[in-house]
């Protein structure tokens, strides 16, 4: 399987969680794309290294397994409604999803990069990526899907990371990983504390909180 | 080596007796204990140094560049007056707030009161730019944190944010002063500097000193912060902020100076005139004041400006080379140094005592204090004497000095600011009488004017004995100026390299006949003392209550107040406002009437234009909508934009 076959489906699911209505189809797109970067260091040939092997199994485990639980979780003890409960509708998501694609295809092109960098689509599905989180982060209103939109943002920096793979130490990987664990399970926490407050998960009620 | 050693123990000593109230199982005293031993230490090496006159020096590597800690003389001239009162107010405080309040910022208030000597040591030996910003800073936010203890009050919360901004206003200044002379001496270690020819750079950088440090000093324009600051910190801590952090402006100005090999003709004078009106401005305002505290806190700015005159005097002195209006000057700025230190400090502690026992910082609710806190009343007798510079006492042989040196500057031909000056320094002197006057007259005497002061009493030893100890040295300074010429001497000889040492010739007969005239009012006075209690009846048998005379039953209401004492200077007080109602109907409903003093240049001027401004900056609050996505879309607007700047600065700039 070549990397960039499964960075392309990375993109893709980039779209379907833009164009998605539902807070649980959200929540397994976010753990495929999870899983899928998580094998795109073996398709790049790099499983030949002990601590990449240790990076790769990590990551699933977090992204594949501990995340999905917690997120998972967080909807049942809250009861939080199926909608995503969008600010910006559907369609206009995807729009401005295909608009930063593109743009992020064009910047990739005017970056200055190292010479030989490894796969061709890597960066311009980081910045991607990276877009479509902020797009997440920016559009939805739900705290559940922010931090949706939180791990989305955290795998276009994983992507870029990708980048420099063969030189990361062990120690920054698991800085991230550990960062995005303790990042959800924050947000879990608040989930929980805004849904006490205010009786719902909508982030709108925080204005009240402003002096 | 040795003396440099004992000073960096002493700062080691604070740091630990400042942290040492945070392990609940030990005793305050240990950590007191600690903090006296660190003053010991670093009045030992000040005293050494003051009295050997030569300097130790300590070098290191800091950040890859050579750095310096060093204790000359100058250094030892401040240290001394600041582990003094440290160590005095470390004592004080441990009675006038209490570890374990039920507020519980007894521990936050030792902590920062510990940081804030261990700053200050380290500030007046450090000679490196940035080691000396650290410490500034560290001073800084300390003192910030110590004048907002008692941070429920919102007024003491103002006065401190104020204080704050107003800190770091100088500390900008003080940075582009150091970046500047970074770049005259190419290094960041303080050395003396050779003659350039940068006449421009030289300016600006004594200029940006003069700023800085003239923040933190108090000088005119610059002094708004401190009359609140000073009155809303705890007694203890107003009296080191007042008699020593306010001094570290002095320090600065001084030291910079000093590494100069010239300076440039007019800054003297400047900084004289500079001098002279704020001594003068401080004292008239100090007279109008209600509140005790602000009134002291007022006197120091008067106090910081007769030393600036007294720096003044000697820049004039080093631009003109006349060696003997240096001495003179920077003598006399570095003993009124000692003196304000002294005394400035005994007021605040008396102050304290009262707002201990009172629970009121306001003149017109207290009186009679006198008869109920006898102790207190007699031991700030002296401080009252001595802050407006009357013999015996120690101020009066600084402001010797410095009339000495306006005379002889005089007959020399500088003769607007001297002039200008010395009006100022005689006005200031009567004035202050006036103004301290007021303070005892108001506060001891006659009766209570309010329930507040009827069950007030003195404090125990604890809270005493400093003050006695204070008393003891304002006196033994005044009558001993003589011994403490030799040292002034050393002083003036670092600040003006190159001087040779004239005080001790040059004052000499002049200390000796007015100590010996000392001598002799204090020995008329006892006698006639002794005499009066021999020939006057018990006092027992004549004792008619206060204020009886041509009342059969006084009211409280009717006694004189601070007020109407000083209404008669109000001409002089541009701040002074009256609020009464004109009396117009034939049966006029009650009529009240107010007065209140504001500061001219704080509250009259600035007050109000920021007040203003405030107002139109509330229109960039629609920017904060507490809507958490709006906040990370403008980190993606942030994030494109530096895109969009990466691109176009290629493209633009080529």
């Amino acid at each position: 399987m070549s990397p960039d076959f499964l960075i392309a489906l990375t993109l893709i699911s980039n779209f379907m969680l833009v164009a998605t209505s539902r807070v649980n189809k959200a929540i397994q797109i976010v753990v495929v794309q999870g899983v899928l970067l998580g094998l795109i260091p073996l398709a790049m040939g790099l499983g030949k290294y002990f601590h990449i092997l240790l990076v790769v199994l990590a990551a699933l485990v977090v992204k594949g397994w501990l995340i999905p639980f917690l997120l998972r979780r967080a909807i049942r003890e809250v009861h939080i409604q199926r909608e995503v409960d969008p600010y910006i509708g559907y369609t206009v998501s995807l729009m401005l999803c295909a608009l930063g694609t593109g743009l992020s295809l064009i910047l990739a092109h005017m970056l200055p990069l190292k010479a030989g960098t490894p796969v061709v689509l890597l960066v311009p599905a980081a910045l991607a990526t990276l877009f479509t989180g902020f797009l997440v982060l920016v559009s939805r209103r739900k705290a559940l899907t922010q931090v949706v939109g939180y791990l989305v943002l955290e795998n276009g920096i994983y992507l870029f990371g990708l980048l420099l793979v063969e030189e990361m130490p062990l120690l920054v990987e698991t800085g991230i990983l550990l960062d995005l664990f303790v990042g959800v399970f924050v947000m879990g926490i608040v989930i929980n504390h805004i849904r006490n407050a205010f009786d719902s998960t909508d982030t709108r009620h925080l204005a009240e909180l402003k002096d | 080596m040795l003396d440099v050693a004992w000073i960096l123990v002493a700062a080691v000593c604070w740091i630990g007796a400042s942290f040492l109230p945070f392990f609940t199982r030990v005793d305050d005293r240990w950590s007191q204990g600690l903090g006296l031993l660190g003053a010991a230490f670093a009045v030992v090496g000040a005293v050494r140094v003051l009295t050997g006159g030569t300097a130790s020096q300590l070098d290191f590597l800091f950040w890859r560049g050579a750095a310096r800690f060093e204790i000359d003389a100058l250094s030892a001239a401040f240290l001394l007056p600041l582990h003094l009162v440290a160590g005095l107010g470390l004592v004080y405080g441990g009675e006038y707030w209490p570890l374990n309040l039920p507020k519980g910022s007894g521990r936050s208030l030792r902590l920062f009161y510990g940081l804030l000597v261990a700053a200050m040591t380290l500030l007046l030996v450090a000679r490196h730019g940035l080691l000396f910003l650290l410490a500034w800073e560290i001073m800084a936010l300390s003192a910030f944190i110590l004048i907002g203890t008692d941070h429920e009050n919102p007024e003491v919360r103002h006065a401190s944010w104020v204080y704050l901004v107003c800190t770091h206003t100088g500390t900008a200044m003080l940075t582009a002063m150091v970046i500047l002379l970074a770049h005259r001496s190419g290094g960041l270690l303080w050395v003396p500097l050779q003659a350039g020819n940068a006449q421009a750079l030289d300016f600006w950088i004594l200029g940006l000193a003069c700023l800085g440090f003239g923040f933190k000093a108090g000088f005119l324009p610059l002094h708004f912060w401190l009359p609140a600051a000073h009155a809303s910190a705890p007694s203890h801590v107003s009296a080191i902020l007042s008699s020593v952090m306010l001094k570290m402006g002095i320090y600065g100005i001084l030291r910079i100076s000093g590494l100069f090999p010239a300076i440039p003709w007019g800054f003297g004078s400047a900084l004289l005139a500079l001098g002279a009106l704020s001594a003068v401005y401080g004292v008239g305002n100090a007279l109008a004041q209600r509140d005790y505290k602000r009134l002291l806190a007022y006197s120091s700015i008067e106090n910081l400006g007769i030393i600036g005159m007294g720096v003044g005097l000697g820049l004039a002195g080093r631009a003109g080379h006349d060696p003997w209006l240096v001495a003179l000057g920077f003598g006399g700025a570095i003993f009124h140094v000692w003196n304000h230190a002294i005394f400035k400090s005994l007021l605040f502690f008396g102050a304290g005592s009262i707002l201990h026992a009172t629970g009121t910082r306001d003149m017109e609710a207290l009186g009679g204090l006198a008869s109920r806190m006898p102790r207190t009343a007699l031991l700030l007798f002296p401080a009252v004497l001595a802050v407006s510079a009357l013999p015996p006492f120690n101020a009066f042989l600084s402001e010797w000095f410095l009339y000495r040196g306006i005379f002889a500057s005089l007959s020399r031909g500088y003769p607007w600011s001297a002039g200008l000056a010395l009006a100022a320094l005689a006005f200031t002197g009567g004035l202050a009488a006036v103004a301290f006057a007021k303070f005892y007259g108001i506060l001891f005497l006659g009766t209570s004017r309010s329930p507040a002061g009827e069950h007030a009493h003195d404090p125990t030893g604890t809270m005493l004995v400093p003050m006695a100890i204070l008393v003891c040295l304002s006196l033994g300074t005044g009558l001993a100026g003589v011994l403490l010429l030799p040292s002034l001497d050393r002083v003036v000889a670092v600040i003006a390299p190159g001087s040779a040492s004239l005080l001790a010739r040059g004052l000499n007969a002049d200390l000796r006949i007015l100590v010996g005239a000392e001598a002799l009012l204090l020995g008329c006075g006892f006698a006639a003392y002794l005499w009066w209690r021999r020939s006057t009846p018990s006092p027992e048998a004549l004792s008619p209550p206060t204020w009886d005379c041509g009342y059969a039953l006084p009211v409280r209401r009717a006694e004189y107040t601070g007020s109407s004492f000083s209404e008669a200077w109000a001409p002089l007080l541009p701040g002074l406002k009256y609020k009464v109602r004109r009396i117009t109907a034939n049966f006029p409903k009650p009529v009240a009437f107010r007065s209140e003093i504001r500061d001219l240049v704080g509250e009259l001027f600035l007050g109000s234009r920021l007040e203003r401004m405030a107002q139109r900056l509330l229109r960039f609050r629609s920017l904060q909508p507490g809507y958490l996505s709006l906040y990370i879309l403008y980190v993606l607007l942030a994030l494109l934009g530096a895109f969009l700047w990466m691109f176009l600065r290629g493209r633009l700039l080529g």
